[in-house]
């Protein structure tokens, strides 16, 4: 077994990360945990206490596979409320950053580009929150080399704000939340009659 | 009045802190109100609410994070920037402003939405049947739900 | 307090604030302000009949603003000495109570603060702490939410004495609360408010729910905690005692608590930290269990004493381990919490410890000082020429140096420890330090520096610490280098920068800087003044291009002789890399530009005698040519 503090063990590699240099100072209180509601609206076993423990014991199997990493948004929520001034998301994206690093990819939906129709106006560019889209010189069928939005996975949230501010309804979330599903039942519910009182 | 007002929710999956409130909303929605939750207020579309104002929804609510305690950092400063100029839009064109209503939450709210729909539904009550707009568009593109 | 108060040789002053101190050791004279009641204690007789009469009604103070009190009243029911008082910022001069005292004539609106003198042998401090007010911590809801309090409003709440006569309530229904959480660390191991530990904190929580539960059997309670500290005898059976009693104990910090409007119910958000589960719990009550913080006048008490505080603001005694009652100023001493958050028994063992520290002080007629005392050259002083000076005084750990501009700085030898940071620090060496004046310490460098210097390792150590480290790393046979020359002073502080220039001047070839670890320092901070000073020097020396390892500064503790040993062989190493004949050159290049800064040196009164007398000796001994 490799000793706590060799350069390669994982609780090195994260704290020399910008954000994750803090990872040590962790008193595992639960206040951050507590504090996101991830774990109690989408994924129970969401805890980013429990994500610092194994970067701490340098777990990379075990925090690679945490479903941690890939659903915190850094809304930072937490990191005023931490007792230690600990930047919770600075050390999860960290250990994302090495996840991704090492392969590994989000499980959850992405925000996806239909390049048929991109214009390349640069909207969703400028509204990511996560600095997720650019735009990228590609080559697109029927329509040559020409600028077109593209989705880092590794940084999209999937909030959506981009499919809002499309003005050619080019970029879009597939699964959950998509426009056809969203509207569809609004307008099957509208189409029913008045309730009577 | 007799009838019972439409109303859609568009809510924010996050705006709720209390589980409480989260099921309230989930299972114990009034018949008349219709719940479209999304990721955050960014992700609404003004087309939504068009959507919902054409096709005859008597009042929209909108509930969402107060800003510094936003999900995804800045999407409900966009919705903001976004659906409260589109809102202005809607009333110039004969939706009136009182049928929108957004309400920003904070995180120790508890209990607030419930009192705030029932506000809004005798709001809207109040207001009677948004035909104005339903209407007119009905008439110059063909039905609501054409 | 009654019973100190009956005592004839306790002269209790309450309502006094301590204005001034001046003075040292067994002869301090101390300013008092008496406070005017005005209420003349010869005549009240504390019948109360002012306290009816007055139609004002302000929060009691005493019981955490949850009752109210009128502008003439008594402070709390053990007060000393039993006479009213009349609160001058909530009076309305309606004058109902001089009305009502009738003929007793207690109540004389005309009398006046008091300012007294006094002379005393020694002072114990014992001023206690505050409370942290948990209002900022919204997430809490402390002030929002009617039913979050803290844990003095419970204190109160549960007294007999109390607002409610000991009825448990709810402060928004006046209900009694079936469900009560405790929530521990409210302010305290919180770096954004108060870092450190409050000390006592968990077993107050631990006692009071146990309280809670003797005196109302059917409400149950649980405590949030981040860890439970229970270090002291019998501490943890008391914990095991609560667990049996049925109270709950969560590991977790709550984030957040949420109140239902119209029901005031509280609902705490945690994690469990075994479930490692969000958990969301009702409750009736919360209380919060609040840091403990220095007093908020602990600063002006602080320069009022000239004592130093430590992080955090309490009180700073001596030494963390060795003198933890004594403060830094012989004669005055340290009781209870002011110094630092402790629990009961631990203040009464302080009290009774500063009690009889201060004893010694009042049956001794003389007093020992430590006899390296700093003494100051008025005639050299520059503040006796008119020049703002004064970096004697602040680099002072005690305080013992009076600096005014245009007299000449004077040590008050009372207080004076003898670390030798002033004399360091002068730079016109116009503060010497008896054992360890300019001559002698210059005299010894001189003589290790005889023969070689340039193979020498000049070793700098402070009397507490790396010489310590030295001692040990001989008297446990680890072998360094036999270049090595020691010297000692009492402090790194002492290290004048005078004296490292002239090591080299005589050509020294490297030269150890070493003192204790900054917390360790046997001087509050003087290792602080030497660091500083460690730090310019070494950018000195890299600015005249010296070879790297010629200059070291590190700080060992007396327990460290191995790093010390392994400092000196590492020195040795680096001394060894560099050829002999670039650092001989090296050593004649930086000649002049080493007297260049020690062109005042022979003007230090004995300094010149002493040299010659060195030089004389050292010459019969070796038998060489002058030195240098």
């Amino acid at each position: 077994m490799s000793g706590f503090t060799d350069s390669n063990a994982l609780s090195e590699r994260v704290k020399a990360i910008p954000g994750g240099d803090m990872l040590m100072m962790c008193y595992s209180c639960g206040t951050c945990t507590s504090k996101c509601m991830i774990q109690t609206k989408l994924e129970s076993s969401y805890n980013p206490r429990r994500l610092i423990r194994e970067a701490v014991f340098n777990m990379d199997d075990a925090a690679f596979a945490d479903k941690t990493i890939w659903l915190c948004t850094a809304c930072d929520l937490c990191y005023p409320a931490c007792p230690q001034k600990i930047h919770i998301s600075g050390v999860i994206n960290a250990v994302k950053a090495l996840a991704v690093e090492s392969g590994k990819k989000t499980p959850y939906q992405v925000a996806k580009v239909d390049e048929l129709t991109c214009v390349a106006c640069g909207l969703c560019v400028k509204i990511c929150p996560y600095e997720a889209i650019s735009l990228v010189e590609k080559r697109v069928a029927f329509r040559g080399t020409i600028p077109v939005a593209s989705v880092d996975q590794g940084k999209c949230m999937a909030c959506g704000m981009c499919t809002a501010a499309c003005r050619s309804t080019s970029i879009r979330l597939a699964e959950d939340y998509n426009d056809a599903e969203l509207i569809d039942t609004l307008l099957s519910w509208l189409g029913t009659e008045r309730v009577s009182s | 009045m007799s009838e019972t007002p439409k109303l859609v929710l568009f809510q924010c999956q996050w705006c709720l802190f209390a589980p409480a409130d989260q099921e309230w909303v989930d299972t114990q929605l009034p018949e008349n109100i219709h719940l479209a939750k999304v990721p955050c207020t960014g992700r609404i579309n003004p087309l939504y609410l068009l959507n919902a104002v054409q096709s005859g929804a008597d009042g929209v609510m909108v509930s969402g994070c107060l800003p510094e305690q936003c999900h995804f950092k800045t999407g409900n400063i966009a919705a903001r920037r976004q659906l409260e100029e589109f809102s202005d839009y809607l009333n110039h064109i004969g939706y009136e402003q009182d049928r929108i209503r957004f309400l920003w939450l904070d995180l120790q709210d508890r209990g607030v939405i419930q009192k705030e729909l029932a506000a809004f539904e005798a709001q809207i009550t109040a207001l009677g049947p948004a035909h104005n707009l339903a209407t007119r568009v009905a008439e110059t593109v063909g039905g609501a739900n054409a | 307090m009654v019973d100190a108060a009956r005592q004839p040789l306790i002269e209790v002053k309450t309502f006094t604030e301590v204005e001034k101190v001046e003075g040292y050791v067994g002869n301090f004279v101390v300013t008092l302000r008496e406070k005017t009641k005005y209420v003349r204690a010869d005549r009240c007789n504390g019948c109360g009949a002012c306290t009816k009469a007055c139609p004002v009604e302000i929060p009691n103070y005493f019981e955490m603003n949850l009752a109210p009190r009128k502008a003439a009243y008594i402070p709390m029911s053990q007060a000393v000495p039993l006479i009213y008082n009349i609160d001058m910022d909530a009076c309305i001069h309606c004058y109902k109570c001089v009305e009502a005292c009738g003929a007793l004539e207690a109540i004389d609106f005309s009398m006046e603060d008091k300012l007294v003198e006094q002379e005393i042998g020694a002072i114990v401090v014992a001023t206690g702490f505050s409370h942290f007010d948990p209002t900022p911590m919204t997430e809490y809801g402390y002030g929002r939410f009617p039913n979050v309090i803290t844990a003095m409003e419970m204190e109160r709440l549960n007294n007999s004495a109390g607002p409610t006569n000991g009825a448990l309530i709810r402060p928004s229904d006046g209900k009694s609360p079936k469900q009560i959480a405790i929530i521990n660390c409210v302010g305290s191991r919180d770096k954004r408010y108060n870092p450190s530990c409050s000390n006592f904190c968990c077993m107050y929580a631990i006692k009071n729910a146990l309280l809670l539960k003797q005196m109302h059997p059917d409400t149950e309670i649980s405590i949030y905690y981040i860890d439970i500290r229970t270090p002291s005898k019998g501490y943890e059976e008391f914990y095991d005692r609560a667990r049996e009693s049925g109270i709950r104990f969560i590991q977790g910090r709550p984030s957040e608590i949420t109140e239902d409007p119209d029901t005031h119910q509280l609902f705490i958000s945690s994690e469990d930290i075994t479930l490692g589960k969000v958990i969301e719990r009702e409750y009736d009550m919360v209380m919060l269990n609040q840091a403990a913080i220095p007093q908020p006048d602990q600063n002006h008490m602080s320069s009022v004493l000239n004592v130093a505080q430590s992080p955090g603001g309490w009180f700073m005694e001596y030494h963390p381990k060795l003198r933890p009652i004594d403060s830094p100023t012989d004669g005055i001493f340290f009781a209870g919490a002011c110094q630092g958050p402790k629990d009961i028994p631990a203040s009464v063992a302080q009290g009774s410890a500063a009690a009889s520290r201060a004893s010694r002080i009042l049956h001794s007629d003389s007093w020992q000082i430590e006899p390296t005392v700093a003494v100051v050259w008025p005639d050299r002083c520059v503040s006796a020429k008119g020049q703002a000076c004064g970096i004697c005084a602040r680099a002072c750990p005690y305080g013992a140096i009076d600096y005014t501009k245009g007299l000449a700085a004077e040590v008050i030898t009372a207080k004076c420890h003898g670390c030798g940071a002033c004399v360091g620090e002068c730079p016109h060496d116009s503060i010497t330090q008896l054992h360890y004046t300019d001559a002698q310490v210059l005299a010894q460098i001189r003589t290790l520096l005889a023969v070689e210097p340039e193979k020498k390792i000049l070793a700098f150590r402070c009397q507490w610490c790396s010489y310590g480290g030295a001692d040990l790393a001989g008297t446990s046979h680890f072998e360094y280098s036999a270049n090595e020359r020691g010297l000692r002073v009492m402090c790194s502080a002492r290290m004048d920068a005078d004296l490292i220039y002239e090591a080299y001047r005589l050509g020294a070839g490297a030269i150890l800087y070493s003192g204790c670890h900054p917390q360790d320092c046997h001087y509050i901070t003087g290792q602080v003044v030497g660091a500083k000073r460690a730090a310019r020097l070494e950018k000195i020396f890299e600015r005249m291009q010296m070879s790297p390892g010629r200059f070291r500064v590190e700080w060992i503790s007396a327990a460290e002789g191995d790093k010390y040993a392994r400092v000196i062989n590492e020195m040795q190493a680096s001394l060894d890399a560099i050829p002999e004949d670039v650092l001989k050159a090296e050593i004649e290049r930086l000649r002049p530009e080493m007297a260049k800064k020690l062109t005042k040196l022979d003007e230090i009164p004995g300094v010149a005698q002493a040299l010659v007398q060195v030089d004389f000796i050292v010459n019969e001994m070796v038998g060489k040519e002058k030195v240098a």
